[in-house]
């Protein structure tokens, strides 16, 4: 080097030519720190920076020129990318302001941007991984403690913006910029094209990376709430990368955590619970505060699979806090009563807020009711099915068989039961829907409208029956009682005693029919109401799940159960709900985004000319996910 | 550059009681890093007795279904029931 110094920045370049001379990744990450604090000789630095290379093109320039010196020449091919980035990394140092933290934001994006770029670099590249994961980790941190308190920037980001900021654009968060910077860099690493690419190599070169950048950028995607981005690197790892089994441990766990989840909320829970299943038993057994997590999400996805959480389970450490939340659905799963199972899991309970933060809130409450109905059905066929003729088994008597109306019967038990307490029911707008829950004619009652707090004062002027509410009149005065107002002739009338120009309101609309979809009772006489219509389509549902077993016949509706004679009628009729879903998935057990190894038993090689076989056993029908 | 940061330190320190409540709201659903890279088979949480073997059976109930018939709800809906074959 053609200015060896003493001064501290002389020397840093100096030990750095030497790092990236013997390709030292690690000791090259090490060196370039960001993060305050920073020891005293990076304050040195940046006094001498200041002084020798200040803010402007001309400074700039010559530190540029410094930093080329870095790279080595040899080979040909030049990385210019890394001395661009070296210059950058100077200038953060220089400039950075800690009081702006959009400002600090901007410069590190920049600053991660260069060294993906550098990272890109197919003979020197690997050298700055470690950096880029560095790097990325504090953008991360930044990004996601600022999302986390939008106060700190919202001026800045005001300023940014401006008035006239396009509001046709979406707004792309910092959290979700961040992501976008980390998934070059995941980009960068899988597509890496030294060694054996693929299910068939190893994790070596810039595909140590894979997963730690991969993993990084899962986390911001969570946190932005934009997942449908991870959908493209699930398909990319699964196409170009290395089996999972070759990274270290921390990597698989925390991948098969994000992978879970995000097969989970796609509504893909078995495979969701096979990846999350593996988490959980390849966790270290002490780190309780991740095996939490995972179970979470493990015990929603197996409850809406038919599979409860044991005691034993519950009662471990890391499950501490989830009893509460989880042992009082599954009983009420099992118990049948669909309309409490609404009820715990609508509304503003804290439970009802922790599973909607956890995000699990709506897939249990979509998908375990159906669970509900199958319990309800069990239980009333149990109390008021026909069970089949217990002797005489010589005569062909008719299958275990259970009338709907009983099943009718019991719903509308639940809802007079539920009537006084629901707001599921009280809330309808429809005046009959109050009369009587045995004249409903709302099925099941699954339309659930909040009360709107622009019809309270109608609720009340209900109450008190035609004596219009004082606030009513003095907030529509200049309506209701005007100084004066032209009668029916076309005359001005005044009104100077302010009375009520229409007269008392009348707020008795119970002769009006307010449903707009209401039936003509007279067309319905003698046809199936429509709970029960409703009943015979759960039911539907649940025998094409093949969670109920035998067929309905809808004329004299009724549930029948052939072949019961064996195994007798519950268990045929109402099949165990896990082991039906496990026969049914068990065909295909693989979980999209996670690379297994190839099977070790060698494929016949296909020597040329005719006769070769394609193998379509992995192959899934056209439109099947 | 270290005037900065301490200030910046100070900074967050003065912020750090208002800080409290949403952090601790949410950090708990944030995946932690591990504090180690890598842990033999032995160590992990399938390794550790009750899940050795591959064999998770008794994590998870199969066999749910409420068969008890003094339990409340059953009683009173077998109670309608009744009522309704003796109505017919």
């Amino acid at each position: 080097m053609s200015f060896q110094g003493n001064s501290v920045f002389d020397r840093f370049l100096a030990s750095l030519a030497e790092i990236v001379r013997d390709r030292d990744g690690a000791k090259l990450q090490d060196f370039l720190q960001i993060e305050p604090p920073l020891p005293d000789v990076y304050g040195q630095m940046v006094d001498e920076l200041r002084q020798r290379y200040p803010d402007g093109s001309r400074g700039e320039a010559d530190l540029q020129r410094r930093c080329e010196g870095l790279v080595p020449k040899s080979g040909g091919s030049s990385w210019t990318a890394f001395p661009t980035f070296m210059k950058l990394y100077f200038c953060f140092l220089r400039d950075v302001n800690v009081e702006n933290l959009l400002e600090t934001y901007n410069m590190l994006k920049v600053l991660l941007n260069q060294c993906v770029i550098a990272l890109g670099d197919s003979q020197f590249g690997i050298v700055v991984l470690p950096t880029v994961l560095y790097l990325s980790k504090v953008l991360a941190k930044l990004a996601m403690g600022l999302d986390r308190r939008p106060e700190l920037v919202a001026h800045l980001l005001r300023l940014e913006g401006g008035p006239e900021q396009d509001e046709s654009t979406e707004k792309v968060t910092l959290v979700e910029k961040s992501a976008n910077v980390v998934r070059e860099a995941f980009i960068k690493c899988l597509t890496d094209r030294s060694g054996t690419p693929g299910v068939h190599g190893k994790p070596e070169g810039k595909r140590v990376g894979i997963y730690l950048m991969a993993n990084l950028c899962l986390k911001l995607l969570f946190q932005c709430g934009k997942l449908r981005n991870a959908e493209q690197m699930f398909a990319s790892i699964t196409a170009q990368s290395p089996p999972l089994k070759h990274f270290p441990a921390s990597q698989r766990v925390t991948y098969l955590y994000y992978l879970g989840r995000y097969l989970l909320s796609n509504n893909l829970f078995f495979p969701a619970q096979i990846a999350l299943q593996a988490a959980y038993d390849q966790c270290h057994r002490q780190a309780i505060n991740q095996k939490r997590l995972i179970l979470t999400y493990l015990i929603s996805c197996n409850i809406i699979l038919g599979r409860f959480p044991s005691m034993h389970l519950l009662q471990r450490p890391e499950s501490q806090g989830l009893a509460d939340k989880f042992i009082p659905l599954c009983q009420l799963v099992a118990r049948g009563n669909y309309i409490a199972f609404r009820e715990h899991l609508t509304g503003n309970s804290a439970t009802t807020e922790w599973f909607a933060r956890k995000g699990i809130l709506l897939p249990l409450r979509n998908r375990c009711e159906i669970l509900v109905w199958r319990s309800l059905a069990r239980k009333v066929f149990i109390h008021g099915g026909f069970h089949g003729e217990t002797q005489g088994q010589a005569q062909r008597g008719p299958p275990p068989f259970l009338y709907l109306t009983k099943l009718e019967a019991a719903v509308r038990w639940l809802q007079s039961q539920h009537l006084s307490t629901s707001p599921l029911l009280v809330v309808s707008p429809f005046a009959n829907a109050r009369v009587s829950a045995s004249k409903s004619q709302f099925g099941s009652q699954i339309v659930s409208i909040t009360a709107d707090p622009d019809f309270a004062l109608l609720t009340a002027q209900d109450a008190n029956k035609g004596a219009p509410d004082a606030s009513i009149l003095t907030e529509y005065a200049d309506y209701l009682c005007p100084d004066g107002f032209f009668d029916a002739t076309g005359q001005w009338q005044t009104n100077p005693a302010k009375s009520l120009v229409d007269g008392a309101l009348d707020p008795d609309y119970s002769q009006y029919e307010l449903n707009p979809y209401a039936e003509d009772a007279e067309d319905t006489t003698g046809e199936p109401s429509p709970l029960m219509r409703e009943i015979e389509s759960i039911l539907a549902s649940l025998l094409t799940q093949r969670l109920m077993r035998g067929y309905l016949t809808h004329r004299n509706p009724r549930f029948a159960i052939p072949g019961a004679r064996l195994r007798g009628a519950l268990p045929t009729g109402f099949p165990n709900v896990w082991q039906t879903i496990y026969a049914r998935e068990l065909e295909d057990m693989g979980v999209p985004g996670w690379v297994k190894p190839p099977p070790t038993i060698a494929a016949p090689v296909a020597l040329g000319g005719g006769g070769r076989v394609v193998n379509l056993s992995g192959a899934r029908p056209v439109g099947v996910q | 550059m270290s005037n900065t940061q301490s200030e910046d330190k100070k900074a967050e320190a003065s912020q750090q009681p208002q800080q409290q409540k949403p952090t601790v709201l949410e950090e708990d659903d944030e995946f932690e890093d591990f504090p180690v890279d890598d842990w033999p088979e032995n160590e992990t949480e399938q390794a550790s007795g009750s899940t050795a073997n591959g064999n998770n059976v008794h994590l998870w109930e199969e066999s749910w279904d409420d068969d008890d018939a003094a339990e409340d709800f059953s009683k009173q809906l077998k109670e309608e029931l009744k009522k309704v074959d003796t109505s017919r």
